[in-house]
């Protein structure tokens, strides 16, 4: 029986969602009309265009609600571009507004969490009202556009959410916390938003404007990296504000699944979490690794700056926010190196970080090891075992063809970008900073300052890279194959 | 509602779908990985990978905050204990499927309940019993009595002698004898409005009250045919229950190509001829009879073969064929071929549970699942939706029908002017998925 992709479902829940998503721009619109900012016009039109197309789509009713695997993978990637398409509006309208390259690029860079941006840091386009929106972009983006919509639309409680579940969550298995998806989805939002507000609460308190510490308690937590504030301002120098967000960007690159096992007292399970200790365990070393790297290059000065700055940068790094300490522009190769390693890393699965995830190093160095065993006892079997359990074999030839994928990706990206005239260690570094959703800079190495200076075309290639990045590659990645649309 | 199911196997599966759809919260246990992957990826629901008969994995399920856990795996003993550990751990009712009568015999009630069973569901004796009902009503193809048999719900194939073949359904309405719930149109199910068509080689469920069942029969062009003799294929623990149950109604030929079996079924089915042979052999079948026999029921293991016997015992002019159909994709297939009932074991254990389920939820009385529709009986409530307007004024959504009502003990059909009444019980069809629906009206 020939199959078609349920193309009027889709088109219903893509209307759905951009109503969604015009209701969030309602924020920015209050923010811009309080402030009396010139981004207001571009933030009703953006809404208003939401709103409107999204109702029309939405609007139509459909025969058949059902939603297989393919339209799961097809609509969470769509949903993506989508809301980037929309959440570009208000960069591009009003006085300062950018070009539609830097405009996509800024809201997929938000969206991603990745925090990469083309703007300057003191362009009279970061006003109030886009730098809240931002922080609100990477706030959704971090958690899952799709996870919200599951948490609050109880019409996405059937299979078809749990296809969109699998396509969108990050992670080799998916964490089911409880039997329907909707509560699973709520529990994560729950984890979030608390955080979220007693981050804000924690930077309140301590010297910072309520605007502010919201806007950085959303970056931080969602693990993106945009601050509203620049990275040399003097609040960054706080040692309270740097522990604060230090300590939360951990929280961020945490399951979030097992944050929610522990508050609910399931430590039996969260116990046994290899995962978090490797994460922490990775820190640490990094942590010393660079500490005392910058102690020999004589960058030290006090306590604060042998140990909390490198620290900060770290949990930075890994969990791929994005921010920059205090005087870290400077990097040594060795250093750089570090980067690369922890930027590939990532923070833990079914958190807000990016990356490849500590998860999978842990599989493939298990499984490495096994194979190296296995040439001198060939009879001998070996498992990969993580968290006491038994890895099935079909899941660690998954991992191996991620990591393979991911290489290929940074390489193709890499080339892309080389092509366009950059530096062969910037493409590189460019593509992997985007597609690892960190957001550093290519500054980095050197060339040009930021993404201030990359060519047109090479920012619809980063977009690219950190849609495929933050979607963990096969979701996007199935939507190229032929036989995806052969039946 | 917090459901768990211990087992993984076709009735388990295809049970987690159904209360899944339905929006309830199933946890699934099987030490079966692979198979729990495949529901797990697709399904709305949790799975644990282990057995069902350990502690551990009973109690990360929740076993002492669900509502009703279900032990359906293929060993009836794993089942028995799971529901033993599950009650003391704290489970409020537990159902086990078995394979053994013994089990459910009344004698035995009481050790099953101190055993921590509270119900059992016996496939084979459900099957059994389906069979007993449609050998009793053989020109229809489901037959079910509701509320003592105040309304009757009936499945019917429409032939094109049938006077109501091409008839639009506001034209049937009119003379009030029934009420066309449901239609099975090749592999849909609709629920009809007022302006759809019946077409030839569709099955209608009708509502109706006995009184109006001779007017239905002219209806759909049907004859009532008393059944007799019957020719069974295969001597399974179906066709051993179906004699125990309806021995003295029918009289029963049981056609076994197992030497063994066939010595030692005397011994169970006293009243039966048993004749060794291969039932798929024609000789075999003029030489037990077939054409003085009135119905022919093919109960071997194998799908394929119950089908195509069936269909060449059609042709020595059997009344009523009924054919075993356990390979599920083969039921839809059987049906169009004009088996006049297939029966599944699997299908019927897991609406059977769906049923008890119902029963536990105190708002819906009784309940049945004709392939893709459920029908439901429910009370009125005060107060509810459903009471505040007539039928035709209610704006109900398309996926649900009020077929009949029961007020005061005496069953009536359910038209356009009805208004319902606090306490009246409602017969509802809704498409599969659509339960929760209803309840809105309801409550």
């Amino acid at each position: 029986m020939k199959r078609r992709l349920n193309y009027p479902m889709l088109r219903r829940m893509i209307g759905g969602l951009l109503v969604l998503e015009g209701l969030f721009m309602i924020v920015p619109i209050l923010v811009a009309l309080y402030h009396g900012e010139s981004t207001l016009v571009g933030f009703i039109t953006a809404a208003g265009a939401a709103i409107v197309i999204g109702l029309c789509l939405a609007r139509p009713q459909v025969q058949s609600t059902h939603m297989g695997k393919a339209e799961g993978f097809l609509l969470t990637t769509l949903v993506w571009i989508v809301f980037s398409l929309f959440g570009l509006l208000p960069f591009m309208i009003g006085p300062h507004g950018v070009g539609l390259s830097s405009a996509f690029f800024e809201a997929m860079s938000s969206f991603t969490t990745t925090g990469a941006t083309t703007v300057p840091a003191d362009s009279p386009l970061l006003c109030y009202s886009i730098r809240i929106w931002q922080a609100m972009m990477q706030w959704i983006g971090g958690m899952g556009i799709i996870l919200f919509t599951l948490a609050i639309v109880p019409m996405l409680n059937s299979s078809g959410g749990m296809q969109m579940f699998n396509a969108e969550v990050t992670g080799i298995t998916k964490d089911k916390l409880m039997p329907r998806i909707s509560h699973t989805a709520m529990a994560l939002w729950v984890v979030y938003i608390v955080l979220s507000a007693v981050m804000a609460l924690m930077l309140w308190i301590g010297p910072m404007t309520l605007f502010d510490s919201i806007c950085i308690a959303f970056g931080t937590l969602s693990t993106g990296g945009f601050s509203s504030l620049p990275a040399d301002s003097e609040v960054f120098n706080s040692t309270y504000v740097l522990s604060v967000i230090a300590f939360f960007m951990l929280c961020g690159g945490l399951n979030f699944a097992n944050i929610y096992r522990t508050a609910i007292g399931k430590w039996q399970v969260v116990k046994k979490d290899e995962v978090a200790r490797t994460y922490i365990g990775a820190i640490a070393v990094f942590t010393a690794l660079f500490a005392f790297t910058r102690l020999f290059a004589g960058n030290v000065h006090c306590l604060r700056d042998f140990f909390l700055l490198p620290l900060f940068q770290v949990i930075s790094i890994i969990t791929s926010t994005g921010y920059l300490a205090p005087g870290f522009a400077i990097l040594t190769p060795f250093i750089l190196l570090l980067t690369f390693c922890m930027m590939f890393s990532g923070g833990c699965a079914g958190s807000t970080s990016g990356g490849a995830k500590i998860d999978r190093f842990i599989y493939l160095c298990k499984y490495l090891k096994n194979e190296v065993r296995l040439c001198l006892h060939p009879n001998e079997i070996f498992s990969v075992r993580v968290s006491g359990n038994v890895v099935q074999r079909r899941l660690v030839s998954k991992v191996i063809a991620f990591m393979c994928l991911y290489g290929i990706c940074i390489l193709a990206g890499g080339l892309m970008l080389a092509a366009m005239g950059l530096p062969a260690v910037d493409s590189l570094f460019s593509s992997f900073a985007c597609l690892s959703n960190t957001g550093l800079g290519a500054s980095v190495t050197g060339y040009g300052d930021d993404y201030l200076t990359i060519p047109e075309g090479a920012k619809w290639v980063l977009s690219g890279l950190m849609l495929i990045g933050r979607l963990e590659i096969f979701t996007v990645l199935v939507l190229l194959s032929p036989n995806f649309w052969r039946r | 509602m917090k459901i768990i199911i211990a087992g993984a196997g076709e009735v388990g599966t295809h049970l987690a779908k159904l209360l899944s759809n339905e929006n309830q919260d199933i946890t699934v246990i099987d030490d079966n990985r692979d198979r729990l992957a495949a529901l797990d990826a697709s399904y709305n629901l949790l799975t644990i990978d282990g057995s069902p008969t350990s502690f551990h994995n009973l109690r990360l399920a929740g076993v002492a905050r669900c509502d009703l856990f279900i032990a359906v795996t293929p060993q009836e003993h794993t089942n028995i204990v799971a529901c033993g550990m599950a009650k003391s751990l704290g489970a409020p009712c537990t159902v086990a499927r078995i394979a053994h009568y013994a089990f459910m015999d009344p004698a035995n009630k009481a050790t099953m309940e101190r055993l921590g069973v509270d119900r059992l569901i016996y496939p084979e004796y459900l099957a059994a019993r389906e069979i007993a009902t449609s050998l009793e009503h053989s020109w229809a193809r489901n037959w079910f009595e509701i509320h003592d048999g105040q309304i009757l719900l009936v499945g019917v194939m429409i032939r094109a002698n049938a006077p109501v073949a091409g008839m639009q359904l506001k034209d049937m309405a009119a003379n009030q004898a029934i009420h066309v719930s449901a239609i099975r149109r090749g592999r849909d199910t609709i629920i009809p409005r007022g302006n759809d068509y019946v077409l030839e080689g569709d099955i209608l469920y009708i509502t109706t009250t006995r009184e109006r069942l001779d007017d239905m029969l002219r209806l759909c062009g049907k004859v009532k045919r008393n059944v007799r003799r019957v020719l069974v294929m295969g001597g399974s623990k179906i066709a051993i229950r179906l004699v125990d149950l309806v021995g003295d109604k029918f009289r029963f030929t049981i056609i076994d190509n197992n030497r063994d079996a066939c010595l030692r079924l005397p011994e169970k089915c006293p009243d039966a001829r048993i004749i060794h042979g291969d039932a798929r052999d024609p000789e075999i079948l003029e030489e037990a009879g077939i054409n003085e026999c009135d119905a022919f029921v093919a109960l071997s293991p194998s799908s394929e073969s119950n089908i195509l016997t069936s269909l060449s015992a059609k042709e020595y002019g059997i009344a009523k064929s009924i054919a075993e159909v356990e390979d599920m994709q083969f039921i839809a297939q059987a049906e169009g071929l004009g088996i006049g009932t297939v029966i599944n074991k699997k299908l019927l254990a897991s609406s059977t549970i769906f049923q008890l389920l119902l029963d536990t939820d105190s708002s819906t009385s009784k309940c049945l699942a004709l392939s893709d529709a459920e029908v439901a009986e429910l009370e009125v409530k005060p107060g509810a939706k459903i009471t505040k307007a007539a039928v035709k004024d209610l704006k109900i959504d398309r996926s649900i029908t009020l077929a009949a009502l029961i007020r005061n003990g005496e069953g009536m059909l359910v038209g356009g002017n009805t208004v319902f009444m606090p306490g009246d019980k409602v017969l509802v069809f809704c498409l599969q998925g659509s339960l929760h629906k209803v309840d809105r009206l309801f409550n």
